[in-house]
């Protein structure tokens, strides 16, 4: 490298600064600066359309620009021939579940292919072939065609297909969206372990406000800008404050009560969550059982913030003081809460050999909101679709609002309100076209058309947009703009399938407010899917689906509550060489979910004596202990340990085969 | 069997009422997509013109090269009978091979040798023979210079006669002749133009009835929104019909739009039969060619696909269904397979209305036949919509 004689060993990997970006008139990316050093896993987050992929793909050097200086490795990226030059020592990962990779090949010769094209030599290709398949443990599958691999295996497979030519510097887009909680620790752990060990420097954009944990420095971008750059932990401090959670009798009535003084108020099941403002934890609590007043509610718990609640804070700092006028508050229909909405009975789909669904029975009652957890392919969409009567189901029964699925399939579309994964109203039509068509489609005449459709854009904060072309809609407008939709004949029932996949946090908690009106007042009984797992707190009662089955279900305290009876508490560790402690751990028969940098996650029965027997087993192989802490238990812990306990049932039998 | 629960008069009503939606989204959306608007707009007028004006199939200005070998009276006499707009005079070459490198290099199309002592021939009563060369790459063309200049020379080899024989008989002609008296119907003017001005609008009638509903339903597929259709209370058959509906009537505008501003105005097209027959038997052929659209749109799975797909299905039929070449010289087997073709009867249909100036009394069955196939297409695409979603 002639020009790389500047680029020391101490210098940035990657310098970006004041990147513009844009696509005709649309202005993608802003003025960005960053750096990223080397041996550091560098964090883009934030939601679609904000700016993340185009970022990246510049640095890769497949994205010519507007404005701005983007260095890698010193080398100024700013034409073809210089993209050429940081090509061989780079590896991109575009976004989207193994779009990188040939369907038809197997993963060894995706893995050649991919090799051949860097020119790896033989002998080194494989050995790092063996080292990178035993390490993502798809070794067993080498011969097995891409196509027929899971999104968890796709993305790893991507994954050593970016990497094989040991790139110094790896450029991955969204590499977990969509993919299950398990493989999403495993990906992280791979990732942390190879750059720990090669030294290997890597940019990492994600949707998921939960893995921004996993990242040395982080950035926040949000339209294009960044909102907030730095440590984890520095980014948090900058803007402190407390959750307080509590239960109340009336939700509702303490919500409205509690949005007077604060701006981020949740509902999360039955409980009631607060973001106060300050660094003084009792000044917190004080200030939120002045404004709850003498509603009845249980012991207000004050935690540190999640990185999302100091995202959403700062989004709502940047909007200003400009609220989003609150739902309306509807007529609360009489409902009886006891009536069975939702019955499904041991419902089993498949599709040719492939059991997309294996005898999945659950119910759901009025006024309840239930969530369906699992990964891509695990089953969730055939469920809904099976229940909405646009799939018929190979064996088992549906009860729909009152309705049989099988015999009244049509009874039941007049009943429900549906909502798709991808948006999936018409972008080139009008908020009001939109609102209109379904209208009529739903058989609503002149009078009642008008009348709803000035409920759902009250409803769903839509004044001002009724004539704008959907497509030219920030996500979480359309996102509220499709519910109004499914809403317009005024379903008992509702089916959102990944409503919030792609949509900012703010967006998000909007969404979910309108579900808890929608849920509580009106009594009407909503089944959503989602990966976003920590949008699961939102529901009343969860299942959560592995393989076409349902492995857990409850209400989120419930299923924290026997994941912590079952294996106990979950501790962190932190050690200098997290690679040996996770051998040491599970030889101990310790049960370790997690591993990210340097930190461990494992679970302890005995919250003491377990500990203490951790840290010994580990120093005395060598291993320097800097912290153990117990951490709360998140609902993707217990999706983690739910399906890791799955697997250690069902390995053995897999195990004396291959053996 | 839509009743649960709704009154006769009222599930009429709302049934009516989705179609009603579902097809004014379908012209909505059509109204919002300008690329698309601005090509149908150019095919229904513009290019309309250009066939019409552009597109000669008669044998018009092709390039003549003569080797005179004679340069005589008679020999100079033939050369000036062929004149234009059938044929160019490119010149005279010294060497009939000269001639002949012209032909392949295309830049002329025939080679009149005439011989030596052409010109004393004749003046000795002798029989005598001129060669002619032509390029027939192009065959219809090829042979219709061949069949001119055969005419331009017996003509010349008559008139030479009968002066000889006026000449000899002092004024009067004392041989049999049969002139052929011939009437030309329906196109008194031979003018081409109304050939190829009404066969291109059926093209363009033909490609947009069978594209515009395909690309709809298709966009659908690829959007996702047909998911959203499918769990709302319509059923296929209004899913279907709404985007026939609209894409026939914008085709219906279209066809209005091209008859009144180009073929009657720009090329004098008649319009000898009922405007409002062609117009009805123009829906009836929309609607057929969208039940094609809409099978095929069942099959494949984006915007890409639909169009290869109708590359496909589309050229075959407008080459081989006689909308310019007639369809009885066709094989046999390509005739029987065109039977399956609704654009074999929309073309009678189309010259039978529009220059023929006849009725149903006449058209009856190629209007059943396409009754038929359209239901046949229509049903069958109907059935492929059910079943791809399970």
């Amino acid at each position: 490298m002639t020009s790389g004689a500047s680029h020391g060993p101490d210098s940035p990997v990657v310098r970006v600064a004041g990147f513009r970006k844009r696509y005709k008139k649309h202005v993608a990316v802003d003025g960005i600066d960053l750096t990223v050093n080397k041996g550091e896993i560098y964090g883009l987050i934030g939601p679609d359309g904000a700016g993340k992929s185009s970022l990246m793909k510049a640095v890769a050097g497949v994205l010519t620009y507007d404005e701005g200086v983007v260095e890698v490795f010193g080398i100024t990226v700013d034409s073809e021939q210089a993209a050429e030059r940081i090509k061989s020592r780079i590896g991109f990962l575009p976004q989207g579940l193994g779009l990188n990779l040939y369907p038809e090949l197997s993963v060894e010769e995706n893995i050649d292919f991919f090799a051949d094209l860097h020119a790896v030599p033989r002998d080194m290709l494989d050995r790092r072939k063996a080292g990178l398949l035993a390490l993502t443990k798809l070794d067993r599958f080498r011969d097995r065609p891409m196509k027929h691999l899971s999104g968890g295996m796709k993305q790893k497979l991507g994954l050593i297909c970016t990497l094989i030519h040991e790139p110094e510097l790896a450029v991955l887009d969204e590499p977990t969206t969509g993919v299950d909680p398990v493989s999403r620790r495993d990906f992280w752990s791979i990732l942390s372990e190879l750059v720990q060990e090669k030294g290997m420097t890597a940019l990492v954009s994600t949707a998921y406000m939960d893995e921004a944990e996993r990242f040395h420095h982080l950035s926040f971008l949000s339209n294009g800008k960044v909102l907030a750059s730095g440590a984890p932990a520095k980014v948090r401090a900058a803007v402190p404050g407390f959750v307080a959670t509590f239960e109340v009798a009336s939700q509702r009535e303490a919500i409205t009560r509690l949005k007077q003084s604060f701006r981020q108020v949740d509902s999360f099941g039955p409980s009631v969550r607060v973001f106060i403002d300050g660094d003084d934890q009792v000044e917190a609590r004080r200030r939120v059982a002045a404004a709850v007043g003498d509603l009845a509610c249980s012991v207000i718990s004050v935690s540190e913030p999640e990185l999302e609640d100091v995202f959403a804070s700062l989004l709502l700092q940047r909007a200003g003081r400009r609220e989003p006028p609150g739902p309306v508050q509807a007529g609360a229909a009489a409902y009886d809460c006891g009536e069975a909405a939702i019955e499904a009975e041991a419902l089993t789909r498949d599709f040719g050999s492939f059991r997309a669904v294996d005898h999945v029975t659950f119910q759901v009652k009025q006024g309840e909101i239930f969530g369906l957890l699992g990964a891509n392919g695990a089953g969730k969409t055939t469920v809904i679709k099976m229940l909405t009567g646009i799939l018929p189901p190979t064996a088992g029964t549906g009860l729909v609002a009152g309705a049989d699925m099988q015999t009244a399939a049509r009874s039941i579309k007049e009943r429900i309100g549906y909502m798709s994964q991808a948006f999936s109203l018409y972008l080139d039509l009008t908020v009001e076209e939109n609102i209109r068509l379904f209208a009529g489609i739903y058989g609503l005449d002149r009078r009642a058309t008008t009348e709803r459709l000035r409920w759902i854009v009250a409803m769903a904060g839509l004044s001002g947009y009724e004539s704008s072309v959907t497509g030219r809609l920030p996500m979480g407008v359309r996102q509220r703009l499709a519910l109004g939709c499914a809403l317009v004949h005024g379903p008992r029932v509702l089916f959102l399938d990944e409503p919030t996949a792609g949509v900012d946090p703010l967006g998000r908690r909007r969404f979910w407010d309108l579900l808890a009106m929608l849920a509580r007042e009106q009594g009407v009984a909503i089944l959503i899917t989602t990966h976003y797992m920590s949008e699961a707190e939102h529901c009343d009662r969860l299942a959560l689906m592995h393989a076409g089955r349902i492995v857990a279900e409850g209400s989120p305290a419930d299923l924290q509550r026997q994941v912590r009876r079952e294996a106990g508490s979950l501790f962190e560790v932190v050690v200098d060489q997290p690679g040996r402690a996770l051998t040491r751990l599970q030889g101990a028969g310790f049960l370790v979910t997690a591993l990210y940098g340097t930190k461990l996650h494992f679970f302890c029965r005995d919250r003491d004596q377990d500990k203490a027997c951790a840290r010994r087993v580990l120093e005395e192989s060598g291993v320097n202990v800097l912290s153990v802490n117990e951490r709360p238990l998140s609902l993707e812990d217990v999706f983690v340990y739910r399906i890791m306990e799955l697997e250690r049932v069902e390995r053995p039998f897999g195990q004396t085969v291959g053996a | 069997m839509k009743g649960n629960g709704l009154g006769g008069s009222e599930a009429v009503r709302v049934w009516a009422l989705r179609l009603f939606v579902m097809t004014r989204k379908e012209l909505l959306q059509l109204g919002r997509d300008v690329p698309l608007l601005l090509f149908l707009i150019y095919s229904f007028s513009l290019s309309v013109y250009i066939s019409g004006a552009g597109m000669m199939m008669q044998l018009n200005n092709a390039g003549l090269v003569v080797h005179d070998g004679d340069r005589s009276e008679s020999s100079r006499e033939l050369i000036h009978r062929f004149h234009e707009p059938y044929f160019r005079f490119d010149g005279e070459v010294h060497d009939p091979r000269m001639g002949l490198e012209r032909l392949d290099r295309g830049t002329s199309m025939l080679l009149l040798d005439i011989p030596p002592r052409f010109h004393e021939a004749i003046m000795a009563r002798e029989p005598v023979s001129v060669q002619l060369q032509v390029d027939t790459t192009n065959a219809p063309q090829g042979l219709s210079a061949a069949s001119y200049a055969a005419r331009v020379v017996g003509e010349f080899s008559f008139d030479l006669t009968s002066s000889r024989l006026i000449g000899a008989s002092g004024g009067r002609m004392d041989v049999p002749i049969v002139e052929s008296a011939h009437r030309v119907w329906y196109n008194p003017n031979q003018d081409e133009t109304w050939l190829q001005s009404i066969a291109h609008l059926l093209r363009m009638i033909t490609l947009f009835a069978f594209l515009l509903p395909a690309a709809a339903l298709v966009r659908e597929k690829e959007h996702g929104t047909v998911e959203q259709l499918l769990v709302a209370p319509v059923t296929p058959l209004q899913i279907m019909l709404s985007k026939v509906l609209a894409m026939t009537l914008v085709v219906l505008v279209s066809t209005m739009g091209a008859v009144a501003i180009i073929l009657k105005p720009v090329f004098g097209v008649p319009v000898k039969g009922s405007f409002a027959l062609f117009l009805i038997l123009t829906a009836l052929y929309s609607f057929t060619m969208a039940g094609l659209g809409l099978f095929a749109a069942t099959v494949t799975r984006n915007q890409a696909q639909i169009g290869m797909v109708s590359l496909l299905v589309i050229a075959p039929m407008l080459l081989l269904s006689g909308i310019t070449t007639p369809f009885e010289a066709m094989p046999s087997w390509v005739q029987s397979l065109m039977a399956l073709s609704p654009l074999r009867y929309f073309v009678d249909v189309t010259y039978g209305i529009l220059l023929k100036g006849v009725g149903v009394d006449v058209l009856w069955d190629s209007i059943l036949a396409m009754v038929l196939l359209g239901g046949m297409l229509f049903g069958l695409g109907m059935w492929r919509f059910h079943r791809q979603f399970e």
